[in-house]
């Protein structure tokens, strides 16, 4: 009992601080850790607490598992301060340690709370040792290799530890680290380093089980330059590219004619056959007019089917019954040849409109008393077909002398009295055209005219027409026949397409005789050409007058 | 310290005594440092001791080798079938063949291995001393046989602290050496010398080896792990 009450006792005077001006019993300490390096031998730490104003000393016991035996710390030395480290023989990695701290001064003693230690499990080994930068070179591109050594007192190499390794590596200037993980091997490659950068390069090991080592010191490499590839393939393609630009552009330049042609093609010029922009330019007309002809029109005339490429303007001569007699000599035409120009601008050009006489004949209906009204409807018929062969290009107009020509075109017609002048290179474009010879400007009734066909040679003057006679053709060189042809003169054009031609004596001729040659010639050349195609020669009918 | 103290200590650690009870021992999942785990688990005591074990006869390969190289010419060389040499520890009875090992009992095959251990402590330190005394003995050799010797006196440690928890029976460490099954002579002869030593590398060997396959075969036993096909 007595012991009790002495131990309660105790116990109270123990545990109720004292204070005594300022002093007191220590502090509690506390075990801050216990580490071991290798794992054969460990070292703990405390941190004390208040000393209490009086001298405290500190002691560590330890207790092994399942053994009630207490023992004190074997070396409070090695570890450093406020340490214990257990040798070799006092570690035992098959048993828990239980270790308390505890400080004493003259006032009492303070225990800290026991800890459990098991060796295996606190183990941190020290740095690795030796950590070596290098730069190495893989098929031109430089690399940095980290080569490092375990600590000297970890015994790696029996495997009594394993431990894994981590590096981690930072650019000066940099503050982040890039952390690699090492395995269990001593040595790393990073690529892809900035060169002429300096970097700083860290290792730390772990075992198994256990913790971090700190970091080693940091070791200081500076990655050497080396020539930017990337910077260099730049550098070529601008090259290429400005090379390439250039040739591009002298072709340009040297292609500008055809490439200007591909992309903006000329205006298309007049694609007249045999026009002449220099002759017009020149201003002969005549020339002009020549070079229009087509070369071989006989031949074209009877070998084309399609008359309607022909550029044909026929210009029809009407002469009034009443007047034949008088109108025969200027029938007989010494001839000339009109030229028309056909001018594809004139669309109305050698078609009669509504408003000529002889479309009054044909489009606005027939007049029945028309003598010759047979023939002339048969003409008329023909003439129609043949206007409509020829596309229009030719005057209309009445034939009172063809009676055998039923529905024949008057392409046909022409091809016959062209057949046996193919021979001739003649340029002459039969013309037609109405003629309205009523000396008194009376425009009589077209039923009583009869229609000669005359050859247009030449248009002289604005004005002067030069006719000649079909039959003249024959034999005849309207070069050679300037003497003797007849020259008509237009006196009046009527509307649209009329003309009034004036009788004309030809030039430095007797009239006389060369009426008698001409009707001479007339008369060879008629008796062929109404053979031919039945056309009546105005010249060889009627006999000239002149006026 | 002064009865005072020891009193002190008594009265202090009566929480500690009472919470024994309540502490659990330490489970495998126990990685850290737990206030309240007192004690290493069997199990993980088991791998700690087979590993220890397999280390032990890894370096004993390796220093034998080491030792055959550089000491014995080829002649003289031992094959691994020949069984002619004979082990001082052919006096333990252990059982030899593979069908007795499997019949053997739990507590049966750590008082063997026990006995293994504490048979090879002493010939190991002779063995350091007589390689100091070879000329040209490598630095390696020589660390190795050292580290062999620190590491069986840990492992008999180590056993101990397992047939205490798996058998839950307190050992004393008796040691078979005192019954002086080894015993040495001094050989001035050079020749007879390294035999004798290269025998005992050999021979240390084969027990290392014996004592690892004895842990697998106990481990295999107590848990269903694959390896043990």
């Amino acid at each position: 009992m007595r012991n009790v009450q002495e131990l309660t006792w105790l116990l109270l005077l123990v545990l109720t601080p004292r204070t005594k001006g300022g002093l007191s019993r220590p502090g509690k300490p506390t075990l801050t850790s216990c580490r071991s390096p290798e794992k054969e031998t460990f070292t703990c730490w405390w941190q004390p607490a208040s000393d209490g104003g009086l001298p405290t000393t500190y002691a560590l016991y330890y207790r092994k598992e399942n053994s009630e035996i207490m023992y004190e710390c074997p070396d409070y030395f090695t570890g450093g301060e406020n340490s214990c480290f257990f040798n070799k023989n006092n570690t035992s990695i098959w048993v828990n340690y239980n270790i308390t701290v505890v400080a004493t001064n003259r006032l009492g003693s303070t225990f800290s709370d026991s800890v459990d230690v098991d060796v295996v499990y606190i183990v941190q080994p020290n740095p690795p040792e030796n950590v070596s930068l290098s730069v190495m070179e893989d098929k031109g591109w430089p690399f940095l290799r980290v080569a490092w050594a375990p600590p000297r007192k970890a015994d790696t190499r029996s495997g009594w530890i394993t431990l894994i390794y981590e590096l981690r590596i930072r650019s000066e200037g940099e503050n982040e680290w890039e952390t690699h993980v090492a395995g269990q091997q001593k040595l790393f490659n990073i690529f892809s380093l900035r060169s002429g950068g300096l970097y700083l390069v860290q290792v730390r090991c772990k075992p198994d089980h256990g913790f971090w080592s700190d970091w080693s010191s940091p070791s200081q490499i500076r990655f050497p330059e080396y020539f930017h590839q990337e910077k260099s393939a730049w550098i070529v393609t601008t090259a290429v590219c400005a090379f390439i630009f250039l040739i591009i552009t002298w072709l340009l330049h040297m292609n500008h004619g055809s490439l200007k042609h591909c992309l903006l093609p000329p205006v298309p010029g007049p694609k007249i056959k045999g026009f002449d922009e220099q002759l017009l330019k020149k201003g002969k007309s005549e020339d002009i007019f020549n070079a229009l002809v087509v070369s071989d029109f006989p031949m074209s005339w009877s070998s084309s089917s399609n008359s309607e490429d022909l550029l044909v303007e026929l210009l029809e001569v009407y002469i009034p019954e009443e007047r034949e007699n008088m109108l025969g000599a200027s029938k007989d035409l010494g001839g000339g040849s009109f030229k028309l120009e056909s001018s594809t601008s004139d669309s109305d050009s050698g078609r009669g409109s509504c408003d000529s006489r002889t479309l009054l004949i044909e489009k606005c209906g027939r007049p029945k008393e028309h003598e010759d009204s047979a023939e002339e409807r048969v003409e008329r018929e023909d003439w129609e077909d043949a206007r409509v062969d020829t596309g229009g290009r030719t005057w209309p107009s009445v034939f009172p002398g063809l009676p055998d020509r039923p529905q024949r075109s008057l392409s046909d017609g022409l091809s016959q009295v062209l057949g046996p002048s193919e021979g001739q290179v003649c340029k002459q474009i039969k013309a037609r055209s109405d003629i309205n010879i009523a000396v008194s400007g009376h425009k009589e009734s077209p039923a009583r005219w009869s229609v000669e066909y005359v050859g247009v040679q030449t248009v002289v003057n604005d004005d002067m027409v030069i006719l000649q006679p079909w039959g003249s053709r024959e034999g005849c060189t309207p070069l050679h026949s300037l003497q003797e042809r007849d020259y008509s003169q237009v006196k009046q054009v009527g509307s649209d397409d009329t003309l009034l031609l004036l009788q004309k004596v030809s030039e430095g001729t007797a009239d006389g005789r060369e009426a008698g040659n001409m009707s001479q010639k007339s008369a060879t050349c008629m008796n062929s050409t109404t053979a031919t195609g039945g056309y009546v020669d105005a010249a060889a009918a009627f006999p000239m007058t002149t006026y | 310290m002064t009865a005072r103290q020891e009193a002190l200590w008594a009265v202090l650690l009566w929480p500690c005594l009472l919470s024994t009870s309540f502490l659990l021992e330490c489970t495998d999942q126990d990685q850290v440092i737990h206030p309240y785990c007192l004690s290493i688990s069997q199990d993980k005591l088991l791998d700690r001791v087979m590993q220890h074990v397999e280390l032990i006869f890894r370096v004993s390969e390796e220093s034998c080798s080491l030792f055959e190289d550089i000491f014995v010419p080829f002649p003289l060389r031992l094959q691994r079938n020949q069984e002619a040499y004979a082990c001082f520890t052919k006096a333990i009875p252990i059982p030899n063949s593979i069908g007795e090992v499997q019949q053997m009992s739990d507590k049966w095959l750590l008082h063997s291995v026990l006995m293994l251990v504490q048979s090879w402590i002493e010939p190991l330190v002779y063995l350091q001393t007589t390689l100091d005394h070879y000329d040209g003995a490598p630095e390696m050799l020589l660390n190795k046989t050292k580290w062999m010797s620190d590491k069986l006196i840990s492992l008999e440690h180590g056993v101990v602290v397992l047939i205490k928890k798996m058998l839950n029976e307190g050992l004393l460490t008796t040691s078979f050496s005192d019954q002086g099954l080894f015993r040495y002579d001094m050989q001035t002869d050079m020749v007879e010398s390294v035999m004798r030593d290269y025998i005992l590398l050999s021979c240390f060997k084969k027990d290392s080896h014996k004592m690892a396959v004895f842990l697998k075969l106990l481990k295999c036993r107590h848990t269903d792990n694959a390896n043990c096909a």
